[in-house]
């Protein structure tokens, strides 16, 4: 692997496991990744593999026991609390399988959420986000008034009004069926042209849309 | 949209453990403002009540005794000094420092005199004053009214009225020396376990013409009318107007009434402590299991770029708003549940308090802010990584 300035991610000897009960279990062992800016890439593994524990070690949703990531060549493990707050803020979109809305907030709120933690007043981003899954329409709509297809792409609108570098993506379309799943990776597939996509599935079909294929099996990189 | 609109659209999609919640904080405050309101509403009636317990200064000729003293063996006293008041000074004691205390002041004049063949002791009273500070006395007739010295009406203690047979209506004559009055009985005083049920008690004038002494009394009983009487200074400064008398005051009835209200107040408080108590605990648990079922919501807020400070704030701001609603609601019922308690419990009817109002919805929201330190430390252990994982 090549370093460079279009290396935007750069995940080094990352180890990370977890206690269950009285015993460690070490479920990534020494990974190495390295993701460009604005590449679309797939991980793929088997349940338990470590891929959404990649995904969010890559976040920092969770920091690592061991290695490190950097981020535009700034090592981002041994960030704050309050420092990986900004940085999850500005940086980074989530988007989750079960989609993850508020249930008492209409779409506009769930996308303005962000923005309202981040202090933001200016809210014009919330429209543009949603117009750009395509959903302006459906703003004033609850989570349970909408279909599935409709709250990930609320999640999506969601993940990417702040506009972030990353847009980390897991089982995006895992609650979905396949049509709706198709039009949510079609949809990631289009913001990958402004940002860096990071998907977890274990749908292989979807994978075969992104730039790259990553595989995980037993906490090691099988690309 | 802000934090604020987030916590209140939340709160309100939750509303079975909004009420569960508010409702602790209801019943604790409408138990403290019913505590607070009956037992105010019962001081009050005590004071009151205590104010016709009689009087609290009394004023007399200023006497001196001398020891009579036969060998070893004492003899008594003989008092000397002049035995009456000039009832044309009294308006005199309008005049010192803590006037507008003076709520009555009631003459007297003792004598004895006789009733059939019986002597009886015979007290004269200005019956306006009299009734003032006797309100508690309890008439079978009515209060006797002043017809003039030779006929009027009279009241009779129920130690005299029982054995010889007196009632309202009776007509009896009350005799000294040559002095006659005709005098028909306006009402018994019913037992007060006091001086009174041996008395015959007319009309000042009537026993000043019974006994001959016009104009004089033979002493002054004052109520002094406040919830902290300086009765001490006050009797310094009657003595001060009238040089030759002696005002004592009676410091115990006050020290009882005090006393009284004391422990009313202390009790007040130890019960709204542990009603203060239970509340927060109520709304601690109620906060925390519902934060059991906001830790996806909490994870998700944490992984949009969510802080802890912001976090806690919500949860501050939750327990803040179950805490006003709970106050102000309480407030209103505890107010209620007093007018319907007082009655049967204190035999008094209370009032609103308003002006406890903002204290109680501030004890509350404290209350509830204090209770939501629990679940705020809860949902700061709360791993975004893990909880969003295992949902």
């Amino acid at each position: 692997m090549s370093e460079g300035p279009e290396k935007l991610i750069r995940v080094k000897d990352v180890a990370k496991g977890y206690r269950i009960g009285s015993h460690e279990v070490e479920v990534l062992h020494g990974i190495n990744l390295e993701v460009r800016e604005r590449e679309f890439i797939s991980i793929m593994g088997q349940s338990g593999s470590g891929k959404t524990t990649l995904m969010n070690l890559i976040g920092m949703l969770d920091r690592p026991d061991s290695g490190r990531i950097l981020f535009n060549d700034v090592d981002i493990t041994g960030k704050t609390q309050k420092e990986l707050v900004e940085f999850r803020r500005r940086t980074v979109g989530f988007v989750f399988q079960q989609f993850h809305l508020i249930p008492s907030l209409t779409a506009y709120e769930n996308v303005a959420m962000p923005l309202v933690f981040a202090g933001d007043k200016d809210h014009d981003a919330v429209a543009s986000a949603l117009e750009r899954v395509g959903l302006a329409h459906r703003m004033d709509h609850k989570p349970v008034e909408l279909s599935g297809g409709e709250q990930q792409r609320v999640a999506i609108a969601r993940a990417i009004v702040m506009k972030p570098k990353i847009l980390l993506a897991d089982e995006p379309t895992g609650a979905l069926d396949a049509a709706t799943g198709l039009r949510i990776i079609s949809l990631l597939k289009s913001l990958s042209g402004d940002m860096t996509v990071v998907m977890v599935t274990h749908n292989r079909e979807l994978a075969s849309y992104s730039d790259r294929i990553v595989h995980i099996q037993d906490g090691n990189i099988a690309e | 949209m802000n934090l604020h609109s987030i916590v209140l659209k939340d709160i309100s999609r939750r509303k079975t453990k909004l009420i569960v919640a508010v409702l602790g904080v209801v019943v604790a405050a409408a138990a403290l403002v019913a505590v607070v309101t009956t037992f105010t509403a019962a001081t009050e009636s005590l004071y009151e009540e205590s104010n016709t317990f009689g009087a609290n200064i009394v004023v007399k000729p200023e006497t001196r005794s001398i020891p009579l003293v036969a060998g070893s063996t004492s003899a008594g006293s003989l008092f000397t000094g002049e035995n009456y008041i000039e009832e044309s000074e009294i308006p005199r004691i309008y005049t010192i420092e803590n006037k507008a205390n003076l709520a009555v002041v009631a003459p007297r004049l003792y004598g004895i005199a006789e009733l059939g063949n019986s002597p009886v002791v015979v007290m004269g009273v200005d019956p306006e004053e009299e009734m003032k500070l006797k309100a508690w006395w309890n008439i079978r007739g009515h209060w006797m009214a002043e017809e003039g010295p030779e006929k009027t009406e009279i009241m009779v203690g129920s130690d005299i009225a029982g054995p010889m047979g007196l009632e309202e209506g009776s007509l009896v004559t009350l005799k000294q020396g040559d002095v006659y009055i005709d005098a028909r009985i306006a009402g018994v005083i019913e037992s007060t376990g006091g001086n009174e049920d041996g008395y015959v008690i007319l009309p000042l004038a009537a026993s000043q013409y019974l006994f001959g002494k016009e104009g004089k009394v033979s002493s002054l009983e004052i109520r002094a009318l406040c919830n902290d009487c300086p009765v001490e200074e006050m009797s310094r400064q009657i003595m001060e107007v009238f040089p030759g008398l002696e005002a004592r005051p009676m410091s115990q009835i006050v020290q009882n009434e005090m006393t009284m209200i004391e422990h009313a107040q202390s009790s007040a408080m130890a019960v709204s402590v542990i009603i203060l108590l239970v509340s927060a605990l109520t709304v601690a648990s109620t906060m925390l299991a519902s934060i059991n079922e906001k830790i996806k919501e909490i994870g998700i807020m944490r992984a949009v770029g969510a802080s802890d400070t912001q976090i806690v704030s919500m949860l501050f701001l939750e327990g803040a708003i179950i805490g006003a609603l709970g106050g102000i609601l309480g407030f209103f019922i505890g107010t209620g549940a007093s007018f319907i308690a007082a009655p049967l419990t204190v035999s008094v009817t209370p009032s609103p308090i308003w002006m406890i109002l903002p204290a109680v919805s501030g004890i509350c929201i404290l209350t509830g802010m204090a209770a939501s330190l629990v679940p705020a430390r809860k949902a700061l252990g709360i791993d975004p990584a893990e909880v969003l994982r295992s949902v």
